[in-house]
């Protein structure tokens, strides 16, 4: 196995009851750097993205078989546990949902939930993840008005400083700026560039030229397959596979 | 012509469903102004913070009298008679039915009258205070108060006469403090018994029984069945179990607060369940999602974001229930008693303020006035209650 992977997915099949949603995926998601996850709706890419930090298990009649190793240990085993694989891989929805709490109790729920009760840590926590996403210079002096009260950008912003706030090795964003207007998405695309240096990041993109733009590594997947998986300027200019083609071209999705 | 007639069938219709409307509505608004035009007149700061009953003293006074007399204080209002020999004010007011009679809106606290020997038990002492109705009273140079002279007349014998042979005064009654009370504490103990374990009823039902659970299922069935049964069964069920329960438990013997409010705790359940767990269903499962994806255990999720963000809900389905606690009547006749209290033991019978009407009309001499005062202090709270549902109900909508 690659030691640059943080993610090594094996024979991969999941079924939502009857109807199948991936069929033997394998791939590896390389660390620090941004991989992209694109295809048309419906052609799984969401899913599989949710089997990385097992938010799958919530859907009933969910049901894998084959392997998700996270850092060599498969994820699915029955001992493993798997609060402990969220705090390490964090997620981003794709519409922003802040708690209906402050913007502080927003970033510190993570922490203290963990149990972290030190006021003077989760103050620290809180202004780091902030700035970190990017976002303190714009609350930093209303963090006890309700996380609600921001605009779209800043309450995707604000889920990732919360998602920061747990110091995890990867963030998974599925479709983080399907919700936002091009000005609020820019910065998002923005902070994913700053973000890389420390984190590994996934993301479900619909939108191709946001793949092109921000990402190192992209996958192609139709009708629950991966059709194709490379550097992104190859997939981009020089696709292997026809479906690629045609999909980038905008022949099709 | 087929057309003028429908025309007509559709006129009279109108007219039809116009009359049998405002026959309910005018049905209602009677209730209202029956319950008001007769209790109206009762409603004051005395009727809630009086005793019940009344007592009457019967005291004498044959000591002397300082020669400075008592000032007057700047404070009485003008229509208050006032006796500088004794250091008492008198005025005159009409009971609830109407009819006159002498009552003591001050007394000095320096007056000889504060302290008065009680002529019913020997060495014990009496205190003419503001708030007591002035009976009979006889001097020692032989005038007689007549109570229907008025309070005038009674300060001019007040001021000719230096010793009083017999004195009658009695406190006023007919106060509801006691039923307040009760029904105070029957609020506070039925929340404290029904609302945690309505609230982790419908928690458990929500959010942890796995979806098309049996148990589950069955619960909700029963819970949508309790909310049918007539009150008077849960009053049974209250003396037939909590009544015994109780007594072994406590020092009670018969009805009392607790049995009351274990029985109330159960009416009151199935409306906190069913409507916890409306409140629940409205939560964004995306709540659910963050919390979980961010390292949270289940029972954090639930406790900490889910259940926070249903307090609106939650509270609206208190206040429903204290709507229903304040209003229950037969379910209480059994479980708490029927006998009015001005001193409230927990461990004792005594009145809400529901059956406090009950108890008042069940008796030889009905008291339709009190009845309607005390209904009209319920209209009012319920009015309130429903009010603030509404406003948190919005609020909740909006959030």
């Amino acid at each position: 196995m690659n030691a640059r992977a943080v993610f090594q997915i094996n024979d991969l099949n999941l079924h939502y009851g009857e109807k199948q949603a991936l069929f033997d995926i394998s791939m590896e998601i390389p660390r620090n750097q941004v991989t992209a996850l694109i295809g048309p709706s419906g052609c799984g890419k969401s899913t599989l993205l949710r089997s990385l930090n097992r938010m799958n298990d919530l859907i009933d009649g969910c049901h894998i078989d084959g392997q998700v190793r996270y850092e060599e240990e498969d994820v699915y085993a029955k001992t493993y546990d798997v609060i402990e694989l969220r705090t390490k891989v964090g997620m981003v929805f794709q519409k922003p949902n802040p708690f209906p709490m402050s913007i502080f109790d927003n970033v510190a729920y993570g922490p203290r939930c963990q149990g972290i009760k030190d006021k003077k840590v989760l103050a620290d926590i809180v202004k780091k993840a902030l700035e970190n996403a990017a976002l303190y210079d714009e609350v930093k002096d209303r963090l006890k008005e309700s996380g609600n009260a921001l605009s779209g950008g800043q309450q995707q912003r604000l889920c990732i400083a919360r998602a920061i706030a747990m110091n995890p090795d990867v963030i998974l964003m599925d479709e983080p700026t399907s919700a936002l207007d091009p000005i609020a998405t820019a910065k998002i695309e923005d902070l994913i560039q700053d973000l890389k240096k420390d984190y590994t990041i996934v993301i479900v993109t619909h939108n191709m030229q946001q793949a092109a733009r921000i990402s190192d590594n992209t996958a192609f997947f139709l009708m629950g397959e991966l059709v194709e998986f490379d550097k992104t300027d190859l997939i981009f200019s020089q696709p292997r596979d026809q479906r690629t083609e045609d999909y980038i071209t905008g022949r099709f999705g | 012509m087929n057309h003028a007639k429908r025309h007509r069938k559709d006129f009279m219709i109108r007219i039809g469903i116009g009359i049998v409307s405002s026959i309910g509505l005018f049905v209602l608004i009677a209730i209202f102004a029956f319950v008001f035009q007769k209790g109206s007149s009762l409603l004051s700061w005395q009727l809630l913070t009086g005793d019940y009953y009344s007592t009457t003293y019967d005291s004498y006074y044959d000591g002397t009298l300082p020669s400075a007399g008592f000032e007057r204080p700047s404070s009485l209002d003008d229509s208050v008679y006032y006796s500088s020999v004794w250091g008492i004010g008198l005025q005159d007011d009409l009971d609830a039915e109407g009819k006159p009679y002498i009552l003591i809106v001050y007394v000095d606290p320096n007056s000889p009258l504060t302290s008065l020997p009680d002529k019913n038990t020997e060495g014990e002492t009496v205190q003419i205070a503001s708030g007591q109705t002035l009976g009979k009273v006889i001097f020692s140079n032989r005038t007689i108060v007549l109570t229907s002279n008025g309070a005038q007349s009674a300060i001019q014998l007040f001021d000719g006469a230096d010793g009083i042979l017999d004195l009658l005064t009695t406190t006023r009654g007919k106060g509801i403090r006691g039923s307040i009370i009760t029904t105070l504490y029957l609020i506070g103990l039925t929340l404290v018994i029904a609302l945690p374990i309505g609230v982790f009823s419908a928690v458990y039902l929500h959010e942890y029984a796995p979806k098309n659970s049996k148990l589950a299922e069955a619960l909700r069935r029963l819970v949508e069945m309790l909310t049918g049964v007539p009150s008077i069964i849960f009053g049974l069920l209250g003396a037939a179990v909590f009544i015994p329960f109780t007594s072994t438990i406590t020092a009670a013997d018969g009805g009392n607060l607790f049995s009351g409010a274990l029985t109330l705790a159960v009416i009151v359940l199935p409306v906190i369940i069913s409507s916890t767990e409306e409140s629940l269903k409205v939560i964004p499962d995306e709540y659910r999602q963050a919390s979980l994806a961010l390292g949270a255990t289940k029972t954090q999720t639930t406790f900490r974001v889910v259940l926070k963000a249903a307090i609106p809900g939650i509270l609206s389905a208190v206040l429903l229930s204290v709507g229903r606690i304040i209003g229950e009547s037969a379910a209480l006749i059994y479980a708490v008693g029927t006998a009015i209290k001005d001193h409230i033991i927990l461990t004792e019978r005594s009145t809400s303020l529901a059956v406090h009407i009950w108890s008042i009309m069940a008796g030889e001499t009905p008291n339709f006035e009190l009845a309607s005062a005390i209904s009209i202090i319920i209209l009012i709270v319920v009015f309130v209650l429903n009010l603030i549902v509404k406003l948190v109900a919005r609020r909740l909508s909006r959030a």
